[in-house]
């Protein structure tokens, strides 16, 4: 594995990842090679058509899809060499997810369902619980953590699933569609979570169609056709670019 | 190397994913308690074909077995107890004078027709037996009946269990064996054909008038083997003495009773046959469960994959599920087994802790091999499917 310096702000890298479906004839490219930095602190919104690559440019981040070419680093470490397992362990410790459609395991209870990433780290069951309980309070679902996922809202359930990948401390949310589900006051409700998750510290990656986002987002790029290409955040202080300042530190407080 | 980026294994203790999986199968409880139904019938048919086996090869190895005799000698064209020819008398005084042989006797074997009080005529095979110490007569009388019982001409043992056959026979009543009148004198127990005779007792003189047996021959040489000495020694003695004959030991002859009962009946096959389609069954049940669960269940497996479940946390929950269907399939399959066992006094169903290993063991192996299928369905999911709507 190869260590790059760069700047320790940036917790999730793309080197030239690009990737293509099917091979021969029949491979169809779904991303051009693309450099990409996520830093601590910011929250970066990827948008664009339908089909443009986004998810794909996400499931490449997040290591559950092998780019065809270039590498992702985590955290200055290049991830190009692991095996299976130690993808999944990475995926454990570093990246936490948030999908469009929840995910949440419906046998479990809200706080169960938090805690099942501490409880593939090994982590035994009271600090489980303890942690679980931490980052449902954090969401603002410290009341309904006994409550099974179909007796919970949509907007709630999504507030369980970003417990749910804040509870290991990973500094990296991907978050696919968190809203698209969401009606329109819950989404808000969603993207302000986000939002502050960022101010504390994590970086959050958000693909969306949802045009509320720019609210949150520090960082906006254009996905279209395969290539990401920066785009105008209006009424963002500093203007969004591929390699932007780092966040002030004042938004920084851990 | 940065330990940080590529942390150790989190060591997982016994069980760890035990408690989810489980809640996993609670979440489509009718499902699950149709698998688990699957399994505890097949346990209960895996217990009772095998247990039923079992009685039966204990019934076929129990006139060798509990007659307290440790080596027999018989003729050298011998197949089994059924399928044997006679020997010279006289084997059994040589075979008395050979070392470490404590005490020989003879014993005859033959069959006849007896007559039931009521009229029926059945198969019979009279087997005569020498006082003072009738070697070869089950070791296990019934109560109220003695060695001594026998002493006395025209007298037999009856198995306890042919009472009702014969109208509730008493000691002093009378029984027709080939047209001659014989007493029952008592009974013996433990000592079961495996086909539809009856064993008969009687003094070696009677047997041999019963069935018209050649007064200087004999079946079979009954030996028992001085204290100390290890009945296969003075087996391999007492064989190079008569190379002519077959020797051999209580266990041995039992062995060879077994074989020729398995080779020549269908009954193994038939039981064992059950036994195995009961184990496969119960496989295909839980393998068609588990298998079409991790297809419905695609999304959450790829989740967990997802959120950083390693193959091995996948493989741990997939066998955890096929283990609880084991385990609460074996406990109720069994406890039924024991059951319906108490209350069927009458069949011949063994219970040996073979069985009861041997049951949990194919349980567990056939489930092991039912979750195959999914746990490969499961390690090859993309963990991409989680991003697609
Ligand atoms: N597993 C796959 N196999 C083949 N082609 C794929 C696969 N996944 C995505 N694609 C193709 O790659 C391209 C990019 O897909 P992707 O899902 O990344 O788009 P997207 O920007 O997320 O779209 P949407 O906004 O609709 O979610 C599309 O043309 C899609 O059909
Ligand atoms: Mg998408």
């Amino acid at each position: 594995m190869t260590s790059y310096s760069q700047p320790p702000e940036v917790v999730l890298a793309g080197r030239g990842i690009g990737k293509c479906y099917g091979e021969g004839p029949l491979a169809s490219r779904a991303l051009h090679p693309t450099d990409i930095e996520i830093r601590r602190g910011e929250v970066l919104v990827l948008m664009g058509p339908s089909g443009s690559g986004k998810t794909t440019l996400l499931s490449l981040l997040g290591l559950v899809l092998t780019p065809t070419e270039g590498e992702v680093l985590v955290g200055g470490w290049s991830a190009a060499r692991a095996s299976a397992d130690e993808l999944a362990r990475l995926r454990q410790r570093r990246l936490g997810f948030v999908f469009q459609q929840f995910n949440l395991l419906p046998s479990l209870t809200a706080v169960e369902n938090v805690a099942v990433p501490l409880l593939l780290g090994g982590v035994a069951w009271p600090e489980r619980e303890a942690r679980a309980a931490r980052a449902l309070e954090l969401v603002g679902m410290g009341d309904r953590r006994q409550a099974r996922p179909r007796q919970l809202s949509g907007g709630q359930q999504q507030r369980v699933a970003i417990a749910r990948a804040l509870v290991n401390d990973a500094p990296v949310l991907l978050c696919d569609e968190p809203t698209a589900s969401l009606d329109g006051e819950t989404g808000r409700g969603v993207l302000d979570t986000l939002g502050r998750l960022a101010r504390a510290g994590r970086a959050v990656v958000v693909v969306t169609h949802d045009e509320r986002v720019r609210a949150i987002a520090d960082r906006l790029l254009q996905v279209v056709d395969g290539r990401v290409v920066p785009a105008e955040v209006p009424g963002v202080a500093h203007s969004a670019n591929a390699a932007p300042p780092l966040a002030p530190t004042h938004r920084r407080m851990t | 190397m940065n330990g940080s980026i590529h942390p150790p294994p989190p060591t997982p203790g016994p069980g760890r994913l035990a408690g989810l999986a489980l809640r996993m199968l609670l979440d489509t409880p009718m499902k699950s308690l149709g698998t688990l139904i699957g399994v505890v019938v097949s346990v209960f048919l895996m217990a009772q074909q095998a247990s039923l086996l079992g009685g039966i090869l204990g019934r076929v190895t129990s006139l060798v077995g509990k007659s307290g005799v440790d080596i027999w000698i018989a003729s050298a064209a011998t197949e089994s107890t059924d399928a044997t020819d006679t020997i010279p008398a006289s084997k059994v005084g040589a075979a008395a004078g050979t070392p470490g042989v404590a005490w020989a006797a003879p014993v005859v074997q033959g069959f006849g027709k007896v007559t039931r009080p009521d009229g029926v005529r059945e198969l019979v095979k009279v087997l005569g037996v020498e006082a003072p110490r009738y070697a070869g007569l089950p070791r296990t009388l019934a109560p109220g009946t003695s060695l001594a019982s026998l002493r006395g001409s025209g007298r037999i043992l009856l198995n306890l269990k042919d009472r009702p056959a014969f109208a509730m026979a008493r000691p002093g009543d009378r029984v027709e064996v080939e047209g001659r009148a014989t007493f029952v004198a008592g009974f013996y127990e433990g000592v079961d054909p495996h086909s539809p005779y009856y064993y008969v007792f009687a003094n070696l003189d009677d047997a041999r008038a019963l069935t018209a047996f050649p007064p200087d021959r004999i079946t079979y040489a009954a030996v028992g083997v001085a204290a100390g000495e290890d009945p296969r020694a003075v087996r391999a003695r007492l064989q190079a003495r008569f190379p002519d004959a077959l020797v051999r030991t209580r266990e041995e002859l039992s062995a060879m009773e077994e074989r020729y009962f398995l080779v020549r009946t269908p009954v193994g096959l038939v039981f064992g046959l059950g036994s195995v389609v009961a184990a496969l069954v119960g496989a295909a049940i839980v393998a068609v469960t588990l298998y079409s669960t991790a297809i419905d269940r695609a999304r959450d497996y790829g989740t967990l994959k997802a959120i950083g479940a390693s193959r091995r946390d996948l493989l741990s929950l997939l066998l955890a599920q096929a283990w609880i269907f084991a385990a609460a399939g074996y406990a109720a399959g069994m406890a039924a087994f024991l059951v319906v066992r108490a209350h069927l006094p009458q069949l011949p169903m063994v219970v040996s802790p073979h069985l009861v290993a041997g049951v949990a063991l194919a349980a567990t192996l056939s489930c092991t091999l039912a979750s195959l299928a999914a746990i490969r369905r499961v390690l090859k999911l993309d963990p991409a499917v989680v991003f697609r709507s």
